[in-house]
């Protein structure tokens, strides 16, 4: 059987919101898939990551003081990171987690933190959090994704940039854009986590990195379940009372 | 100016007091406070003969309201003159409208000791009219995500309150609290020993937390409750303390006792989250003259308002209802705790419920996957129910995720009280639990008795 080999990056410290549910949907997903998952933990800033054998590395969202430390862990691998992303392999990083990949980001202290700029935005910590469902489309292919979003920070990205096109819910910064790719380092707001509650997404990602590896095999999944609840709460986000999501 | 502001807005709330008690003694709990804020800035400043040395603060995610109503309890009991906000808000409206009540008309406060229970947001703003000099932080962890955002959000706004000049109470078990010890004058840590409901996490996909020091992973050698136990970090080797002065040992579950500094005190809630109240409330105490003769007595009568835990008979069912807060794990995992440790046939019940709390109101169900469900699946559950209008296909997914079979699960995509009583019939099975929030479990008891 075909092997996916995932590296979920600093699980303890990137612990927030439940987000763990994403490396177990990717397992659950690639089995499904009848790919064998090897899924490796780097606990510790000083674990070196193995990017030669990593399909798809994972951050999970985390608290914005443990950013510089994270940014500077992968700063001291940043040949084979550069490598990596250069090869179209996949990296996903979520919520707050987003300014590692970022140019920079400056929090309400006026501390500024130096991200790895792979992807054209910089991001702002808000005053105030926002809470609310997120709805969008993905701007390659036409599925649509559904999820919660806690933002801590806003992110401003250069247009041709963004994974998707906001439906319901505020995005990076309530301007109609939602996420940002480049090659296939992706970052996403939704949180839910996003790829159980969007298992075609993940599917798609799963795809995405074993196709570098030359895999093609296809079968049909059952996501009923999933497709279920998708509709349930898009008809929630219809009638719920709509407030406006730029307040800071 | 502001003195003459301050006098009108006391002497109006006093008024609305006096009037809603007349009219109502259950209404109006913070009616009085929410006036005289509007009328007068920084109200609550303007009280007279309040000793900062006896303000008592009580914040933290989990356990404030348990913690001050015990040590409530406890100083009244040892002879104490007291004021707390037990009844009312923990925001500055319900400080103040405790003030209101425990004052004489020129404002000057009649009790020896104020005790608040003060919400971790609001802390700072009334700190800074009554600065306390006496700060119990129980724990910090995620909660309430659409205001909190996450525990260094709070963390960040806790920390500017803590001086030199200040007593702090922490967990010496719990990461994020115990390094306030970096700020504060003077550190009191309280804690227990491992125990025999201590555990550890083994499974892959457990998580624990940053160090709040030096931002490297935190490692727990054992729990006492989820996320709180004997911790270090490998990295910069911040850790629990050994050896610390009020420390729970000899934790009895079967004669319901453990002992402190020597001596035996009796613990009539036993769940190891109230063990922890009970050492908080000694440490507390002892800085206020208390002995321990006075803490016995008032432990063994101490009866916790507002519990977690309310039963619902329905038919010939009897349904167990367990108090979580909606986007806090930490009690949703508690609560799932305490069923397991049933191992007769059961239905489990579960509405998580969309979050109406405040707009934008929102459909966040990812802190069930904080939370673990193996203890409950080998527990002997015969039928999962998952209810809720916009929610429930999300709550059945995650109990999927936890390897349970879609057939052993009722799904049912509504939040009518008729139609969850109507899918509970079907099954024979009388011991039911459920988990829902508050406002839930009322409606659903509320229709039972019809």
């Amino acid at each position: 059987m075909e092997e996916l080999n995932i590296t979920w990056a600093y699980p303890d410290i990137l612990n927030l919101h439940g987000d763990r549910g994403n490396i177990m949907a990717l397992e659950r997903i690639a089995k499904q898939m009848e790919i064998t998952p090897n899924i490796k933990r780097i606990n510790q800033y000083e674990e070196k990551i193995d990017f030669e054998n990593t399909d798809i590395l994972f951050f999970n969202p985390g608290e914005l003081k443990v950013m510089p430390s994270i940014i500077q862990a992968l700063k001291e691998q940043k040949e084979a990171l550069e490598q990596y992303i250069e090869k179209g392999k996949t990296i996903i990083v979520i919520g707050t987690t987003g300014c590692i990949m970022a140019k920079e980001t400056k929090r309400i202290n006026g501390e500024i933190i130096q991200g790895l700029g792979y992807l054209d935005m910089t991001c702002e910590e808000r005053e105030k959090v926002y809470g609310d469902d997120i709805h969008f489309k993905l701007k390659e292919g036409e599925q649509e994704i559904i999820g919660c979003q806690i933002q801590m920070i806003d992110t401003k990205i250069k247009e041709d940039i963004a994974l998707g096109t906001i439906i319901y819910g505020m995005g990076n910064q309530g301007d109609g854009t939602e996420g940002a790719k480049y090659k296939n380092v992706i970052f996403t707001n939704a949180l839910g986590p996003v790829l159980v509650k969007n298992p075609w997404y993940t599917e798609a990602l799963i795809r995405q990195a074993m196709e570098v590896k030359g895999y093609e095999k296809r079968n049909t999944l059952d996501f009923s379940l999933e497709e279920k609840s998708l509709a349930y709460i898009k008809k929630f986000i219809e009638e719920k009372e709509k407030v406006p999501c730029t307040q800071k | 100016m502001g003195k003459f502001k301050f006098y009108i807005a006391l002497w109006s709330a006093k008024f609305v007091a006096f009037v809603i008690n007349r009219i109502d003694k259950t209404r109006g709990t913070n009616k009085s406070g929410q006036i005289a804020c509007k009328m007068c800035d920084s109200f609550i400043s303007y009280f007279k003969n309040i000793d900062y040395n006896k303000v008592i603060m009580v914040t933290g995610t989990n356990g404030k309201s348990t913690t001050v109503n015990m040590i409530a309890h406890t100083l009244q009991q040892a002879g104490k003159d007291i004021a707390t906000n037990i009844e009312g808000a923990n925001l500055i409206t319900g400080v103040a409208t405790t003030l209101i009540k425990n004052s004489t008309l020129t404002g000057k406060f009649k009790k020896e000791i104020l005790l608040l229970e003060t919400d971790e947001r609001s802390l700072a703003a009334i700190h800074k009219l009554i600065p306390g000099k006496h700060l119990c932080i129980t724990n910090l962890q995620k909660d309430q995500v659409q205001r909190n955002g996450d525990p260094d959000y709070i963390y960040q706004k806790i920390k500017p309150v803590i001086t030199k000049e200040m007593n702090i109470y922490v967990n010496n078990e719990e990461p994020r609290v115990k390094s306030f010890e970096d700020f504060a004058g003077k550190t009191i840590y309280y804690g227990m020993e491992k125990n025999e409901k201590s555990f550890e996490k083994t499974d892959f996909y457990d998580v624990t937390c940053p160090c709040p020091k030096c931002n490297d992973k935190i490692t727990f050698e054992y729990y006492n409750v989820d996320n709180i136990g004997k911790f270090s970090c490998n990295h910069c080797g911040y850790k629990s303390e050994e050896e610390i002065t009020y420390k729970a040992t000899n934790i009895d579950y079967e004669n319901n006792t453990f002992v402190c500094q020597e001596t035996t005190y009796p613990m009539p809630y036993h769940q190891p989250f109230f063990i922890y109240n009970f050492v908080l409330c000694i440490a507390l105490c002892k800085q206020f003259g208390i002995e321990e003769k006075d803490l016995q007595e008032a432990f063994a009568s101490f009866k916790n308002i507002g519990g977690r835990l309310e039963t619902i008979h329905y038919k010939t069912k009897e349904i167990k209802y367990i108090r979580m807060k909606q986007e806090n794990p930490e009690t949703l995992q508690s609560a799932i705790d305490y069923i397991a440790r049933d191992k007769t046939p059961k239905i489990f019940m579960l509405g998580l419920e969309q979050l109406v709390d405040f707009p934008p109101y929102y459909t966040n169900t990812f802190y069930a996957f904080d939370c673990n469900f193996q203890e409950l699946i080998d527990s002997n559950v015969e039928r999962y129910i998952c209810f809720s209008e916009a929610i429930s296909y999300d709550t059945a997914n995650r109990l999927v995720y936890s390897g349970i079979d879609k057939d052993k699960i009722s799904i049912l995509p509504t939040d009518s009280d008729e139609e969850i009583l109507k899918e509970l019939d079907k099954y024979d099975l009388d011991n039911v639990y459920l988990i829902t929030w508050i406002k839930k479990y009322e409606e659903l008891n509320k229709a039972v008795k019809k």
